[in-house]
């Protein structure tokens, strides 16, 4: 799909079936600088995928919090999102980047560049859970793609019904038009 | 989508469709100049709100891992 169009799903990529433990989106800040790049900084809100008890009984809150800086460069065509966890980081950082260009060689296709630097502080057991946590982005990597596409039919279905309706609406005004001139 | 905080979830939509429709048809081309504004000011008083109700602390997070000194070197696999 051309940039503009990942660039646009991008945004809504929040809900979609297949990243379910992202169940709020806020926006915190948001400008545009003097070089017209689109500047954000937004926190979500996550949860572990299990019931809140479930997780108050093992100690951990029901909910967890990333913020996440984004710059959008329209001239450059890139949209780069760095996000990192707010809580827990006593015990664990994960800091996320994600990068969306056009594709350099396939026409009207865009690229994404997704990199996580997972950080575990003071356990023993510090090499395997990175592993495991490491893993687990790495698949949650490819739901994302196929979300965010997910995101893009639903505009491209949106868009359709509005264009259809908007058809309607002009014929139906065209109608309305010839049976004036025959008064 | 929802907010973090259930009061804010109303103002964040009526927010969110204003900033989607603004960013596909008019920042994508060309124009920087947006009209959403007050739904943002209003949307923002009640996040920061809540925000400091929860006790979030944003403050940790200005520090960057990716692209500076303290990134790890990709490990031996």
């Amino acid at each position: 799909h051309p940039w503009e169009t990942v660039a646009q799903a991008a945004w809504r990529k929040y809900p979609n079936p297949l990243n379910p433990s992202v169940i709020g989106v806020d926006v915190l800040d948001r400008k545009v600088d003097h070089h017209g790049k689109l500047i954000s900084h937004r926190v979500l809100t996550t949860t572990w995928g299990m019931p809140s008890w479930a997780a108050l009984l093992i100690g951990l809150h029901p909910v967890t919090y990333a913020s996440e800086h984004s710059v959008v460069d329209p001239k450059r065509k890139s949209f780069e999102l760095k996000s990192s966890n707010v809580s827990l980081q006593n015990f664990i950082s994960i800091d996320e980047k994600l990068v969306y260009s056009p594709h350099p060689t396939i026409k009207d296709a865009t690229l994404l560049k997704q990199e996580a630097v997972v950080t575990v502080r003071g356990l023993s057991l510090a090499n395997r859970l990175e592993q495991m946590v490491t893993n687990a982005i790495s698949s949650k990597a490819s739901a994302g793609r196929e979300g965010l596409e997910m995101i893009i039919e639903k505009i491209n279905d949106e868009m359709k019904e509005f264009a259809s309706t908007a058809k309607k609406g002009l014929e139906e005004m065209k109608n309305s038009v010839d049976v004036l001139d025959f008064e | 989508m929802n907010s973090l905080s259930e009061e804010c979830t109303p103002l964040k939509q009526e927010y969110d469709a204003c900033f989607n429709s603004w960013f596909s048809d008019k920042y994508l081309k060309g124009v920087t100049t947006d009209h959403c504004g007050p739904l943002f000011q209003k949307y923002q008083e009640c996040v920061k709100k809540a925000i400091k109700d929860k006790a979030i602390d944003l403050e940790q997070l200005e520090k960057r891992i990716l692209g500076t000194a303290n990134e790890k070197q990709i490990p031996e696999s």
